[in-house]
């Protein structure tokens, strides 16, 4: 079914659009950097390569990384136009999160049998991890969310995220032990609202204490989508619906740190100088881009703040325009649909809704992000997948993607749910 | 599959979620962006600003207007050389108070620089400043400064332009105010304080009521419904509904016909005539030369408009003569004579002419375009007689220039106080080929229009035709 997909066409636009950055930056910074130029050859060269491995040896869904490479070429350019040692730090991370990708597959098909069978030790990382970062954490931005281990920082939760879908996927699909069954006195589907509860719980519980509002509410909406897919009941679903709006209303009336970013959101400009400051220098580079940009390198970027990572897409709009920025957002869609589309066609319970849950994460990410800097939601600080600057997104966001490739180029027919 | 139905509600729902960013995002910068980066926070208005020396404004003749110096650490000042001569025509650039008329309406031609040719001629290299365009205007500064030293300080406005093509020669309001940014800093708070208003563009936002130039209008709304043999019994003074309507002087001129009336300014005749033609009639009048009409122009107007609902029949006299609640600026009844002056049609006023970029290449030019079809020609030509015979013989005789034909017709203006009326004079000239149409405005000047405007009037189109 993903035979289609052998043309060289994508290659080269994916080359066109990289001399096309390199030509831009070079004519900003008056210079050609060697180093810049021989990182952007490479990861023309590893998409090459990665495309024909995928195509010809029948991997799968072969759009996957043709569409990362765009996103992350387009990173690149970026990261490199706002400060060149953050375009080729960007551009190794880059040939690293490839590198991920196929780990992440090969492990992913490699131990597809056991997988489903790990929830234990998934959820003990990520509390391990949580604690960590709650013990030795940095905090940045008002959020605790940084782990520094000599020069290389790393933030736990986007590998959770990853954990925290694997471990919902298997709640919801693997059969329930009958020892669980006799000694709880409950029916299957219950014990699995339960255990998904709890596990939803802690790592709530945990993001809420470091502050990571986006990352709660991407976690909080992965598990109330899985409920709705995998049956729970509507008075649950409400349930937890009305919990979480409880907690929201509460959060938005006695957290200050939120109180902020809603008056910021509602009245960006009755502080623009101080708390609403990010936002509004965030519309004006939008605003000033207009349709068509002013051009790569044109833009006043430096104005925005963390501009190289949260407020990335502000600087795509400034500088490609609104309408780049929308394909930008197109590209993710299409992403996101690959993904969904990929969860429909397996014929495993288990990789189904692991390829449901990560794509619906990559999805809502994407959705947060954009709709925050752009003023449509509450501005929530979240990495913007494979453009955004920063090691540990990038990597885990490949290895997410690897696995989707992975399911994607599964055969092997495992029957539906066994019961 | 079983669980295929629900995942693809969320996938509808993840459309749904990418489809709203989609369509913000376009509202966004098709209808918020503009004034969102207009706002002061917005610090690449300043980047752009200090990058680039601002484009001089020149005159018709190549006289600068307005000019951007450098200091020797690169700090730009907006420097206009005539002071307050152009303060409600070109307006001011300065920091603190922002941007008005054609320094804010063309702003973006001022900034603009050729911007890829700059780049790979000079880099990144901020030494090297580049330059935005020049803005060529089609005022005259010649005449300007004749219409200046006629009006001798008196309040009110003079506006001149060419009838043909639309182009204004002339836009003087007075007082005014120096537009330096020192002088604005100095000043700026007895300014907005002082009682005559200097900040007011008497030309184009001060609301008059026209008085007996109008009659211009409602004669020619009289010729085009077949009134053309309207004549009255003129014994000085009529009175309409219980209010009498009185001549200046309460001058009886007898049995008169539309253009002795006219000559001679009857308001015996006008007033009867306003209410003979009735109120749908005199809205036309006004609607047909756009004098209760917001006029389309480079720098902001009055959004004037016609005040009446149903009209009494002191209502339609008062309009007749032009009184009333009618109000209308100095820049609308110059272009209901330049219309006249070019057979019926109305062009629209221009104030620039191009806009030239740093290495000489026109960016920007504006071409003659016809407002409306105020009347067709041979009514045009009528009006052109009685308002010749205005200047001749009539009220308008100060306005004689010696060789050459002129057209005009006088107004008087009673406002709110009494003995202290608005003196009026529109016109063009000559009157087979206009060159130049006129309005001259004096506010509360208690003295006839054709004593105190017509003279003005006069001095300036002589200016200019010789």
């Amino acid at each position: 079914m993903y035979s289609e997909t052998s043309s060289v066409k994508p290659l080269i636009y994916i080359m066109l659009l990289n001399l096309v950055g390199a030509a831009l930056i070079s004519i900003h910074y008056g210079g050609v950097n060697l180093e810049a130029i021989i990182l952007t050859g490479a990861i023309c060269l590893v998409s090459i390569i990665s495309y024909a491995v995928v195509s010809l040896a029948e991997l799968g869904d072969a759009y996957i990384y043709l569409i990362i490479s765009v996103l992350g070429s387009v990173g690149g350019i970026m990261q490199t136009r706002i400060k060149p040692e953050y375009g080729i730090r960007q551009l190794k991370w880059f040939l690293v999160g490839t590198l991920c990708y196929f780990a992440a597959m090969l492990l992913y098909r490699l131990l597809n049998k056991w997988l489903h069978k790990l929830v234990p030790l998934y959820f003990g990382i990520s509390v391990a991890l949580f604690v960590a970062t709650q013990l030795f954490g940095k905090t940045s931005h008002g959020s605790l969310n940084w782990i520094v281990i000599g020069s290389l920082s790393f933030q736990p939760s986007e590998l959770i995220r990853i954990f925290f879908v694997l471990s919902l996927a298997a709640v919801f699909t693997a059969p329930v032990p009958d020892k669980y069954k006799d000694r709880l006195r409950l029916k299957p589907q219950h014990i699995r609202l339960l255990v998904a509860s709890f596990i939803t719980l802690v790592n709530v519980g945990f993001l809420i204490l470091q502050r990571e509002w986006g990352i709660t509410l991407l976690f909080f909406a992965a598990y109330f989508f899985f409920l709705y897919v995998y049956g729970a009941s509507r008075y649950y679903l409400l349930l937890n619906c009305f919990a979480a709006v409880g907690v929201g209303l509460f959060g938005a009336m006695r957290v200050s740190h939120i109180k902020v970013r809603i008056d910021t959101w509602l009245h960006p400009f009755a502080d623009a100088s101080a708390k609403g400051y990010q936002i509004t220098q965030s519309l004006f580079a939008i605003g000033e881009g207009g349709m068509a940009g002013r051009g790569i390198g044109e833009g006043s970027v430096y104005f925005i703040p963390e501009v190289h990572s949260d407020f990335i897409f502000s600087a795509i709009c400034e500088e490609m325009g609104v309408v780049g920025g929308l394909a930008i957002l197109m590209l993710y869609f299409v992403l996101v649909y690959r993904g969904f589309k990929i969860a429909l066609a397996c014929t495993n319970a288990y990789n189904k809704a692991v390829a449901f849950g990560l794509s619906f994460i990559l999805g809502l990410q994407t959705f947060i992000i954009i709709g925050g800097v752009t003023k449509m939601i509450p501005l929530t600080g979240i990495t913007l997948p494979f453009v955004s600057y920063g090691g540990s997104s990038m990597l885990t966001t490949f290895a997410a993607c690897g696995i989707l490739q992975a399911i994607s180029g599964n055969k092997e027919e495992i029957t539906d749910e066994i019961q | 599959m079983k669980y295929n139905k629900k995942i693809i509600s969320v996938l509808v729902v993840m459309c749904l979620l990418f489809l709203s960013i989609f369509v913000y995002l376009t509202y966004f910068s098709l209808f918020k962006a503009d004034t969102i980066k207009n706002s002061n926070y917005n610090r690449r208005l300043w980047e752009r600003e200090a990058s680039v020396l601002r484009g001089t404004i020149y005159d018709r003749g190549g006289t600068a207007l307005a000019e951007s110096e450098l200091d020797d650490e690169g700090n730009q000042t907006r420097v206009y050389p005539y002071g307050s001569l152009y303060s409600h025509v070109i307006g001011y650039n300065a920091r603190s108070y922002g941007k008005t008329n054609l320094e804010l309406a063309y702003n973006d031609y001022l900034l603009r620089t050729e911007s890829l040719a700059e780049i790979i001629q000079y880099g990144k290299d901020i030494s090297k400043m580049s330059r935005g365009c020049d803005l060529v205007t089609t005022l005259d500064h010649g005449l300007t400064e004749v219409a200046k030293e006629q009006m001798r300080g008196r309040r009110g406005a003079v506006v001149a332009l060419d009838p043909k093509t639309g182009e204004v020669l002339c836009l003087f309001s007075n007082p005014s105010f120096d537009p330096n940014e020192d002088e604005l800093s100095e000043n700026w708070a007895d300014l907005a304080l002082d009682e005559s208003s200097p900040f007011l563009p008497r030309a184009t936002m001060g609301l008059y009521a026209p008085g007996s130039t109008f009659k211009i209008a409602v004669a020619a709304e009289a010729l085009e419904n077949g009134l053309g043999d309207y004549s009255v019994y003129d014994e000085g003074t009529v009175r309409i509904d219980g209010r009498d309507f009185s001549n200046s002087g309460k001058k009886a001129y007898g049995n008169i016909d539309l253009k002795n009336g006219f000559k001679f300014s009857s308001n015996v005749m006008f007033a009867q005539l306003g209410r003979e033609l009735g109120a749908e009639k005199l809205k036309e009048a006004a609607h047909r030369f756009m004098v209760t009409e917001k006029i389309p122009f480079d720098i902001d107007t009055s959004s004037v408009s016609w005040n009446y609902g149903s009209m009494g029949e002191t209502d339609l006299a008062s309009v007749g003569i032009g009184q009333g609640r009618l109000m209308t600026t100095p820049l609308n009844m110059a272009l209901v004579a330049a219309s006249i002056a070019n057979g019926g049609i109305m062009m629209k006023p221009r104030l620039v002419r191009s806009a030239v970029s740093s290495n000489g290449v026109t960016v920007y030019q504006t071409e003659p375009e016809a407002l409306t079809a105020a009347v067709p020609s041979d009514t045009a030509a009528e009006i052109s007689d009685y308002m010749q015979a205005c200047v001749e013989s009539g009220t308008g005789v100060n306005a004689r220039i010696r060789g050459v034909e002129v057209c005009g017709k006088t107004g008087t203006a009673q406002n709110e106080q009494a003995g202290m009326d608005h003196a009026w004079f529109v016109g063009f000239a000559p009157k087979d080929d206009p060159q130049i149409a006129v309005a001259v405005i004096q506010e509360y000047s208690g003295a006839s229009g054709g004593s105190a405007c017509a003279p003005v009037a006069r001095a300036v189109m002589e200016a200019w035709i010789k």
